[in-house]
């Protein structure tokens, strides 16, 4: 605990320092990069520890603070979330360095490093904390940290939009947890994580009502469909580092919350495993059927978190089914899954927010229909983007496969199990829908952004980002590769992060149960297969040479990147089958064809309903006048009508 | 890995261009024209191979990595089939994901290479490659947890191995639908008819053949190759789903699969006999029947 407490001094000290020496730049950025890479360092190294099986004892303080203690410490599964929380921290404030560099003069650049630093300090206290103050206290600042962040470019209007929807959510989601933890506490009124943890069995109803807060509370945080309305608007708008933070581990907080909970919990009711279930198979075809439909690159990416918090759900959902039903081994593979699916996911889904921000940077547009052919140009983050891509598709030999295999593992032995758990299996037949449409989706995105030709005059001339953009990205991607090399490396810790969740001895399930050997034979012989193929393809094309021609155009001569396939036509046939769910709006000419994406949740249900609220709200108008003493009169008469209550229903105070 | 394993492993690797051969000779047979040999595929790869490759100015190493990550993925793939019927050469639990992963692999270089020559006809290709893979893939998956349900076995050599033999009597008309399924899968995924006309070159109609419209050369020979053994991987499932092997020896079960494939090859040129190409947006629907299918496979096993 003390490394962490280290840890997190140094990356305050570096958001500090970067405010300080604003006045100097390159000072700022060395001492910013030496400290906040200090502190990351410090933290990984505690969390790793942790995760390689150390115990760790909890720091107290305060015993006689209202609510009980604060109390701090790290279990595998806040290892987990930490090292996630480093190691993508570490990645995006070392690429705002440069990414935020051209605003110095007209921005308080020195402000946002600041805050990007306190962010993953406040991330870092949310999951260290063992009791529900400090918890909440770490919730609600990450939760302003990130909306401050959010509206860095707060003269834009639809930044502006989206920060106010996204505070409005997190706050919705705060409150809720208030309610949570209040019901769970009860008459004892201790709030930390062990006395929740020895509850005395919930009377009838008040634990389903936990149950049920808990998972709005958390999936409105994690993004998960129906919750998720939020999520594109404030991913779009913000800096393309601070996208990745929050795509990559804020949103994850809700997860880990989940986790949580069924840990402090014990074995939930079997409706609330299926009721995660059926939330993240929505969660996952939802999200990327809308990704499909994006043309805006950040807002696509925004969409595919929601997919892919839908896919992590599926892992969590079997496992709570797994732990309701009583099969220890489905319980820690699906949580196991799930925990290996976030940190994969924090990787890639950086990875590819910071590619993307490079490109923007270069070419001032988030437009996918614009670019084209920037594989040429800036070759280092496409190949990375690439590897992104491949990852967050699933494909073998890279760290999305591993994780998908454990969770179609947990789906697939939850359906040979015999019983009710049976119907889990068609979780697999949803997780490959979600993959094959997810590879519709990044061969979109990888096809008409990074290849073929420049279809805009900014395109042409997109050149690479300053080496510090450039070295965050190939970091991740080398993640990516060396967690799908080796899958016996990382399965093993999240199956103890598993069983920690779903409350078993760690024996139970070894990692001979999913074979993370013979798995990492597979990945480790197929890349070396491709090496060696590309090696002796390029021995041959130097032995005999090859000729270059224009791309063959069916023999007509003057072909025109206008001319090449654009998104909208490409995502076309897919989003006509999935048209009821897609909110696709299409527009036909005679030489035109575009789609025009809508989020169906947030149009047709949230606005409308914050119409109404605001409407009702309207009518109490009246009430204020702005006297003080009117207000006065409020107070008086509402503790009058709250004494009448008291003695009306014969109660004391 | 045995070297029986391996042996079958190289039958079905020099094998595997005849199979289209004999689904085109039967087409032929039965339309009444003599047709191309059998052994064609064998004489185009050889041609193909000693061939020039030309580029386009417009590609990236994308376009030159395709057709070895395509042919590499289709060999990994096929490690994980039991061909004599009983074990694999590789083989995990889980690892049909990795199959199904593998496959998708191919196909994401593949439809990549084709975005990557920025050329209009590439790019329809590829839309309707992942469109049809969209359908495809779950249907899959349906099949293999039907698979599962019958077997108890969560990896690719139990599936189609010994286990599948001992299920064959208690849940015979379920995987006799999963493999109906099946069928209509390695239909769709090989771009057979109804999906696709393998015999067009109309460049507005096709699917896998436009996406490969760019490549030339040992280039174009490797994916060529590469489509040969997706058939027959896709054959090699068919068939072990209706005849289980695990109880025959050896060599009578290597005979057994070719034999079988050889049947599979048949089957294909009569669909393509007597079907036309469906409209491109009924593909869907007809995927959706094999989905069905698999899920009524799944639904009678339920206990």
């Amino acid at each position: 605990m003390t490394l962490v407490a280290v840890g997190l001094l140094l990356i305050v000290l570096a958001g500090v320092a970067a405010t300080a020496l604003s006045r100097w730049p390159a000072a700022a950025a060395w001492v910013f990069r030496v400290l906040f890479g200090a502190g990351c360092v410090a933290g990984g190294i505690a969390a790793l520890a942790v995760l390689a099986g150390t115990a760790v004892p909890d720091v107290r303080f305060g015993g006689a603070a209202p609510f009980g203690a604060w109390v701090f410490g790290l279990d595998p599964l806040a290892a987990v979330f930490l090292l996630a929380i480093v190691s993508v921290g570490a990645a995006c404030g070392f690429y705002g360095l440069d990414y935020l560099a051209r605003e110095r003069g007209h921005r308080a650049v020195g402000a946002a490093h600041l805050l990007l630093a306190l962010l993953v300090t406040a991330l870092a206290v949310t999951v260290i904390a063992r009791a529900a103050i400090p918890f909440l206290v770490g919730w609600e600042v990450m939760a302003v940290l990130a909306y401050l962040l959010v509206v860095h470019e707060h003269e834009r209007r639809d930044v502006r939009r989206a920060g106010l929807i996204y505070l409005a959510v997190t706050h919705v989601g705060i409150l809720l947890l208030f309610a949570v933890f209040a019901t769970w506490a009860g008459e004892t009124g201790d709030l930390s994580f062990d006395a929740l943890a020895a509850h005395p069995a919930f009377v009838a109803g008040r634990g389903a009502m936990i149950l049920v807060l808990a998972l709005i509370a958390f999936g409105l945080k994690a993004g998960s469909v129906p919750f998720h309305f939020w999520l594109p608007e404030a991913h779009a708008a913000a800096p393309s580092h601070v996208s990745a933070l929050m795509s990559g581990v804020v949103i994850k907080m809700g997860i880990y919350g989940l986790l949580r909970t069924l840990v402090l919990f014990g074995a939930p009711p079997p409706w609330w495993g299926w009721v995660v279930l059926a939330l993240g198979a929505c969660s996952g075809v939802l999200g990327v059927v809308w990704a499909l439909a994006q043309h805006d690159i950040k807002r696509l990416l925004a969409f595919h978190s929601v997919e892919n918090i839908g896919i992590i759900l599926l892992g969590v959902g079997a496992g709570a089914l797994g732990m309701a039903y009583g099969y220890p081994l489905i319980a820690v593979l699906g949580f196991a899954g799930a925990v290996l699916h976030t940190i994969n996911h924090a990787l890639f889904k950086s990875l590819l927010f910071l590619g993307a921000g490079a490109v923007i940077h270069a070419t001032h547009t988030r437009d996918i229909d614009r670019f084209g052919g920037v594989a040429r140009r800036m070759p280092a983050t496409a190949a990375a983007f690439l590897v992104g891509s491949a990852a967050i598709v699933g494909l073998p030999p890279l760290n999305g496969f591993v994780s998908e295999w454990v969770i179609y593992q947990t789906l697939l032995r939850g359906g040979s199990a015999g019983g009710a758990i049976q119907l889990a299996g068609l979780g697999a037949m949803v997780l490959a829908l979600i993959g094959a449409l997810a590879l519709a989706c990044f061969a979109k995105v990888v096809g008409v952004m990074y290849l073929g030709e420049p279809r805009d005059i900014a395109a042409a001339g997109a050149r690479e980002p300053a080496a510090g953009m450039i070295r965050p990205v190939v970091g991740l991607a080398a993640a990516c590769i060396a967690i799908g090399l080796l899958p016996i490396a990382v399965v093993p810790a999240a199956l103890r992060v598993g069983s920690v969740v779903a409350g078993i001895a760690p024996a139970t399930a070894g990692p001979a149960a999913v074979a993370a050997g013979p798995a990492t034979v597979f990945t480790a012989g197929l890349t070396a297969a491709l090496l060696l193929a590309w090696a002796a393809r390029a021995a041959v094309v130097r032995r005999r040479g090859h000729a270059e021609a224009a791309t063959w155009a069916c023999g007509y001569a003057a072909a025109t990147p206008r001319m090449a396939y654009t998104a909208s036509s490409f995502a076309a046939p897919l989003l006509g089958a999935f048209r009821s769910v897609a909110g696709v709006r299409t527009t036909r000419t005679a030489q035109a064809f575009a789609t025009h994406p809508s989020d169906p949740v947030l149009e047709r249900v949230v606005l409308p309903a914050w119409h109404g609220v605001r409407a009702a709200a309207m009518a109490l108008r009246p009430m204020q006048r702005g006297g003080l003493q009117l207000y006065l009169l409020y107070v008086v008469l509402a503790v009058v009508a709250l004494l009448f209550y008291l003695f009306a229903t014969g109660r004391t105070l | 890995m045995t070297w029986e394993e391996v042996a079958a492993l190289g039958i079905l690797a020099l094998t595997a261009p005849a199979v289209p051969g004999i689904a085109v000779k039967t087409k032929s047979f039965l339309t009444g024209r003599r047709g191309a040999p059998v052994l064609q595929l064998y004489f185009d790869l050889w041609k193909l191979l000693r061939k020039g490759t030309v580029y386009s100015r417009t590609t990236t190493w994308v376009f030159r990595a395709a057709p070895i990550v395509v042919l590499a993925s289709l060999i990994a793939a096929a490690l994980f089939l039991p061909l004599d019927g009983r074990a694999a050469p590789v083989g995990f639990a889980g690892d049909l994901v990795a199959f199904a992963g593998l496959l998708a692999l191919g196909r994401f270089a593949l439809v990549l290479a084709g975005m990557d020559t920025g050329s209009s006809f590439e790019g329809m290709g590829a839309s309707r490659e992942v469109t049809i893979a969209t359908f495809a893939e779950p249907t899959l998956f349906l099949c293999f947890i039907a698979l599962v349900l019958a077997t108890g076995d969560v990896s690719l050599g139990g599936m189609l191995g010994a286990p599948l033999a001992a299920a064959w009597p208690g849940a015979g008309a379920s995987l006799s639908l999963v493999g109906v399924s099946l069928f209509v899968l390695l239909l769709a995924e090989n771009s057979r008819t109804p999906v696709d006309d393998p015999a067009t070159h109309l460049e507005l109609t096709m699917i896998h053949e436009v996406i490969v419209l760019d490549h030339s050369g040992p280039d174009l020979a490797l994916i060529l190759y590469g489509s040969a053994l997706k058939l027959a991987l896709f054959g090699v499932l068919v068939v072990s789903v209706f005849v289980p092997r695990a109880a025959l020896a050896g060599p009578v079960a290597l005979a057994v699969l070719f034999g079988g494939l050889g049947a599979v090859a048949v089957a294909v040129g009569v669909v393509e006999s007597v079907m036309a190409r469906l409209r491109l947006s009924r593909v869907p629907q007809l995927l959706v029947g094999a989905a069905a299918l698999a899920l009524f496979g799944i639904i009678l096993q339920l206990h």
